[in-house]
């Protein structure tokens, strides 16, 4: 029986048989449906998955009508610096960047954001940025957003003022750890309504909360609430994309709306992120390394598919290194990403990558 | 009681991470005459073991998760403790050195991992984050360590975690401890690539690895 060359989650390659990437496909969805409550694929969606792995091209695409558009997030980072994602370090500015992605790569929407790409470190740094939003507003077409990570952990000792969790936690300090946890998520809230308003004052087309939720629930609770800000108050167009397919419960108890946040998949993440006034809804899903790639992007585009078939605003999921089904792995390979791209638009009919 | 009541009320107390109640029916248990080992593993370790399945379902989560360890450690002690007293030899935990590298702030995952380890009955000592290769291996040395578990978020300090072994190796220190790594960036490959012992994908799977290491 031949052979169908393929990846594993680290990107390592490895030669599956029909049958092997079938049932890796049918087991990645499956592992999908029973952690998240959902269905399954169907045969004819499974069928789909082992047509994009089985193509012998490198490279695929999606049909001819099918396109999607390319929403950018991370900055520009990846061609200023030579540390962020595989950064290609070009001695360019990160103005000039933005306006490669434009007008090279043919992005539909791009962001600027402070190198560090966090809101606490982006503060004192708003000045600088507003200038660089305003020029690029001038020079491009492309909607034109600001972005960074809430990372609410900067916001605990050694980096901010609170004590952190993973100290207290250990010694049973529930009740001081989750006290610490809500003091820095109004912290972190308070800084990124500060941020996003001065943004709002020099006219950007909106607001990218990236990587929402890294430090747990009540990291997610200071986004929302800061998104539900913005909306009455603002003009803005806002993007949430999330840091991993369920929401942490460092704190457990934290809710929005009356729903509690802990333990949420991304389709019950997209619903608070609608409730709170969100435009864009960006889930994550994390790779296995150890799993084929086809299993990963069987699970996440199973994950993506229930997102897709409850939203009432556009899907742009990630795909990316580690997450969407892609390899994690510092270049993830270009065979591995456009097959969970497509899979994405053709299977999950996710709006936007 | 039978001993099957016995053992639900012990993983039952687990679940409820109550560490009074773990004790009291580990000291039950045995005055009933249930062997130490077989109230641990048919009671208490079938309860933490659910913890973690629930943890990694989203269902239960890292306060209870620390907490049902806590009450894991409890019931250990008391079984421990009535080995001793019958003669035998009172088991010891391995001591298990981990924490987040140098440069790296990233401790929600290592924090995890820590408390998988001490609910499967390791003596861990949690390093905390931005640990130095000389802070890893004077620990370990300080404390005869059997494993010593490196966390990187990023892919630009899990270099950091080959700085470790090859600090561990010039000081001939290497085949003494095990090593594992693992946190968002590292894989198998990167394992193999610098020589780590295993690598940890999750929570879970750290416990597995290092169990598998020290032959449990």
């Amino acid at each position: 029986m031949s052979k169908i060359w393929t990846r594993m989650g680290d990107g390592s390659a490895i030669e599956l048989t029909p049958d092997e990437l079938r049932q890796e496909i049918v087991a990645g969805s499956e592992d999908a449906a029973d952690k998240g409550q959902i269905p399954a694929l169907d045969e004819n969606e499974i069928d789909k998955l082992v047509e994009i792995f089985s193509a012998p091209w490198r490279v695929i695409g999606v049909e001819p009508g099918h396109e999607v558009p390319l929403t950018k997030d991370e900055t520009a980072c990846t061609l200023v610096s030579s540390q962020l994602s595989s950064g290609a370090h070009l001695q360019i500015s990160r103005e000039d960047a933005v306006e490669v992605f434009e007008r090279v790569f043919a992005f539909d929407t791009m962001e600027l954001g402070w190198i560090d790409y966090s809101f606490k470190p982006a503060k004192p740094m708003v000045s600088l940025d507003q200038v660089a939003v305003e020029r690029l507003l001038s020079t491009t077409i492309f909607p034109m957003l600001y972005g960074a990570m809430p990372n609410m952990g900067l916001y605990y000792t050694p980096d901010g003022p609170f004590t952190n969790p993973a100290d207290l936690l250990p010694l049973m300090k529930m009740d001081e750890a989750r006290a610490e946890e809500m003091n820095a998520a109004e912290l972190c809230m308070e800084d990124m309504i500060y941020v996003c308003k001065r943004f709002d004052e020099i006219g950007a087309d909106g607001i990218d909360f990236d990587t929402t939720a890294s430090a747990g629930d009540a990291d997610f609770w200071a986004t929302l609430k800061t998104v539900e800000e913005l909306k009455k108050t603002t003009d803005l167009g806002i993007e949430v994309g999330m840091s991993g397919e369920f929401i942490l419960g460092m704190h457990g108890e934290v809710e929005y709306n009356g729903k509690r946040l802990a333990g949420m998949f991304p389709h019950q993440q997209l619903k608070v992120v609608e409730e709170a006034g969100a435009d864009i809804f960006g889930p994550v899903c994390n790779t296995k390394t150890n799993k084929a790639a086809a299993w990963n992007t069987a699970r996440a585009v199973t994950f993506v598919k229930e997102v897709c078939k409850q939203a009432t605003i556009p899907i742009h999921v990630n795909v990316g290194m580690g997450v969407g089904g892609v390899p994690m792995f510092e270049t993830p390979p270009i065979d591995a990403v456009t097959r969970a791209s497509v899979a994405m638009v053709e299977v999950a009919k996710v709006d936007g990558l | 009681m039978g001993n099957e009541e016995f053992y639900k009320e012990a993983g039952d107390a687990i679940k409820a991470c109550d560490k009074e109640k773990a004790a009291d029916v580990a000291k039950r248990a045995l005055a009933a005459g249930i062997a130490p080992d077989e109230i641990l593993k048919k009671g208490f370790i079938v309860g933490i073991t659910e913890m973690g399945d629930l943890f990694e379902r989203g269902q239960v989560f890292l306060p209870e998760l620390v907490l049902a360890s806590d009450a894991m450690s409890a019931a250990a002690a008391v079984c421990s403790a009535a080995v001793a007293e019958a003669g035998g030899d009172e088991e010891v935990e391995e001591a298990i050195v981990l924490g987040t590298v140098q440069g790296d702030v990233h401790d929600i995952g290592k924090t995890i991992v820590v408390a998988f380890l001490r609910a499967n009955g390791y003596n861990v000592h949690d390093l905390g984050r931005d640990v130095s290769a000389d802070k890893f291996i004077a620990k370990a040395e300080e404390v005869d360590a059997k494993v010593i578990g490196m966390s990187a978020l990023l892919t630009t300090t899990m270099r950091e975690q080959k700085r470790i072994l090859e600090a561990l190796e010039k000081q001939g220190l290497k085949g003494k401890y095990k090593t594992i790594v693992g946190g968002g960036a590292s894989t198998q490959n990167w394992a193999d690539q610098i020589g780590a012992d295993a690598y940890g994908e999750d929570a879970n799977d750290s416990v597995k690895k290092i169990n598998a290491l020290l032959g449990r």
